[in-house]
């Protein structure tokens, strides 16, 4: 099994033509969403499934992580923390904020916090910023995958609140949660549009690319707060 | 200026700068900043004028970066479990014990099925079904074990069905055993519905009764949805595939709404029917709407619904396009 660290904290496993993501477990032994763990030099990974996190899915579209150990991060969506344990792998000396609004979801979140000691999780409704304004503090990152109508603006608000200025923003965007019918594409590009510089703040789109065949009908979006 | 964070209020002047003195901050103590996290939840975010981490030490509320993240975040594990634990109202409680009731009915459904085939080799002239029919198995086994007293000994003693005896008797009679477990637990959680929802939603009880109450909270997914939705959703609820959100896939999605099957609309002539549907809605929806705003008992609620109710009976009393005259 071949190693190659694609971005910080963010690895290629390859065993002749199969290659496959992977973060450095930081809490071995435990896997997270039953995904394999893979020993090589005495260092154990915990596997990606790109198929279960947008975020993974946009490391394979080539887009440029913004994470380093240090990093700061806000994660608007987290669910059970499928791609917040990836994150928490790699910004081992940083913190995460990880923001859900159900709280039958947050019991499974609450549970991985408890086992990793740089996520801190924030049960509260990501539309309404100035909820959890007393506990997130500014942040380098913020990963947003809500699959909101208004996914944009929630997205805007909330970099306006915490996004240190040339901040980066991940966004995922489904289409079908905006409109069931209308084309994907027409959609896509109103929403860049809109995170653009239709609210108070404004991006720089550093990269845009659907995410099929990983997740149909998504966008990923990685952009600069200006 | 006063700025809520979740150490504590912070103080600034004028000039932004922080009075310490004036500054009530929180004790050391994760418990007590869970709960100050969850009652000083900010409307407006004022914490944004400063930088949170930086304040914490500047006004010594902790020592180090490291201390600030481990105390936030073990506040902050605690503030949410105590979230999630007020999630689970009694609302949400009841809604479990109404889907356990749908998954008893599917599994013993699909049981009963079983058993009457089952059962149906060795004594096939038994026309009992479900319940009984796991009653009768659970309760003699072979039908050799029946006494004269039976009243099923003569039909037996003359039924083409083959012998049952042995391990192979034993197994089906758990198995029927078991059946009539699921049964019992079933009305047990039907109990346990109709003893809460007098708490959960005493109005909406009232009204529609605890079974149909509890089903109209379960099919939109808490007391508060219920009480949000117009008495025109309201009235179609269970009509629409859509609104089955907490139930799984049922091979037909009915015509009307669950409420027609009240007694009220569904023992109603049929000409009244939709009239008295639209008035038991509107009060289904007043009722809970009162549940989940104030909680206090209205009586007034169901006398108004059966003068309603029996206007319209005065008023349309015959099927439409019949021409007779009143009196
Ligand atoms: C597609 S899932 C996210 C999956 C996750 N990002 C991952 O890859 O592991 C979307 C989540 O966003 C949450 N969500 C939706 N709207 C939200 C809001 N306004 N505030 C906070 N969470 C929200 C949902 O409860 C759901 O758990």
């Amino acid at each position: 099994m071949d190693v190659k660290e694609i971005s910080q904290g963010i690895f290629e496993l390859s065993k002749g033509k199969k290659k496959q993501l992977a973060t450095r477990n930081l809490n071995p032994g435990n896997s997270v969403y039953s995904e394999p763990l893979v020993v090589v030099d005495d260092v154990e990974y915990r596997r990606w499934d790109v198929h279960r996190s947008k975020f993974g899915a946009m490391i394979l579209k080539k887009f440029n992580v913004p994470l380093n150990p240090e990093s700061r991060v806000l994660y608007l969506g987290a669910a059970s923390g499928t791609t917040v344990s990836h994150i928490s792998d790699i910004a081992t000396n940083g913190l995460i904020y990880a923001v859900e609004f159900s709280s039958r979801t947050m019991r499974d979140l609450v549970m991985l916090c408890e086992k990793r000691p740089n996520i801190v999780p924030v049960l509260a409704d990501a539309g309404q910023p100035s909820h959890y304004s007393h506990i997130v503090e500014k942040v380098d990152v913020i990963f947003q995958d809500v699959s909101q109508p208004n996914q944009a603006e929630i997205a805007a608000k909330n970099a306006k609140a915490f996004l240190k200025k040339d901040g980066f923003l991940l966004l995922a965007i489904k289409a079908r949660s905006i409109d069931t019918v209308a084309n994907p594409k027409k959609i896509f590009k109103e929403e860049v549009k809109k995170v653009t510089n239709n609210f108070a703040v404004e991006f720089e789109i550093l990269k845009r690319s659907e995410l099929d065949p990983y997740h149909e009908d998504h966008l990923g979006i990685l952009a600069r707060l200006k | 200026m006063e700025i809520t964070t979740w150490f504590g209020t912070i103080v600034t002047d004028k000039d932004r700068k922080i009075s310490t003195k004036e500054c009530s901050l929180c004790s050391k103590n994760p418990d007590s900043i869970a709960r100050h996290i969850i009652d000083s939840r900010p409307s407006k975010a004022s914490s944004l004028q400063i930088d949170l981490r930086s304040t914490a030490l500047e006004c010594g509320f902790v020592d180090s970066e490291e201390e600030y993240e481990t105390l936030l975040r073990e506040s902050a594990i605690k503030a949410s479990k105590i979230q999630i634990s007020n999630a689970t109202t009694i609302d949400i409680r009841i809604i479990q014990a109404v889907e356990a009731i749908d998954d008893i009915d599917e599994t013993t459904n699909l049981l009963s099925e079983r058993l009457s085939e089952w059962y149906g080799m060795y004594f096939p002239e038994l026309n009992l079904t479900s319940e009984d029919l796991a009653q009768f198995v659970a309760k003699h086994g072979s039908k050799s074990n029946l006494t004269q007293d039976n009243e099923w000994y003569s039909i037996a003693n003359n039924s083409m069905g083959a012998e049952l005896s042995g391990s192979e008797e034993k197994v089906i009679k758990d198995f029927a055993t078991n059946l009539c477990n699921l049964y019992k637990n079933r009305k047990e959680i039907e109990d346990y519905i109709m003893e809460n929802m007098e708490y959960a939603a005493p109005n909406l009880t009232n009204i529609a009764g605890a079974l149909l109450g509890s089903r109209l909270i379960s099919m939109t997914g808490s007391l508060e949805r219920l009480a949000s939705l117009p008495s025109s959703t309201i009235q179609v609820i269970g009509a629409n595939k859509a609104l089955f959100k907490h139930l799984r896939s049922r091979a037909t999605s009915p015509k009307h709404g669950v409420i027609f099957n009240h007694p009220l609309i569904k023992n109603a002539p049929w000409w009244q029917r939709g009239k008295i549907a639209r008035a038991f809605a509107s009060k289904i929806s007043l009722a809970a709407r009162i549940d989940y705003y104030s909680g206090e008992v209205n009586d007034k609620l169901s006398i108004n619904l059966d003068e309603k109710i029996q206007n319209i009976k005065n008023t349309y009393p015959y099927p439409p396009g019949k021409n007779k005259s009143k009196n």
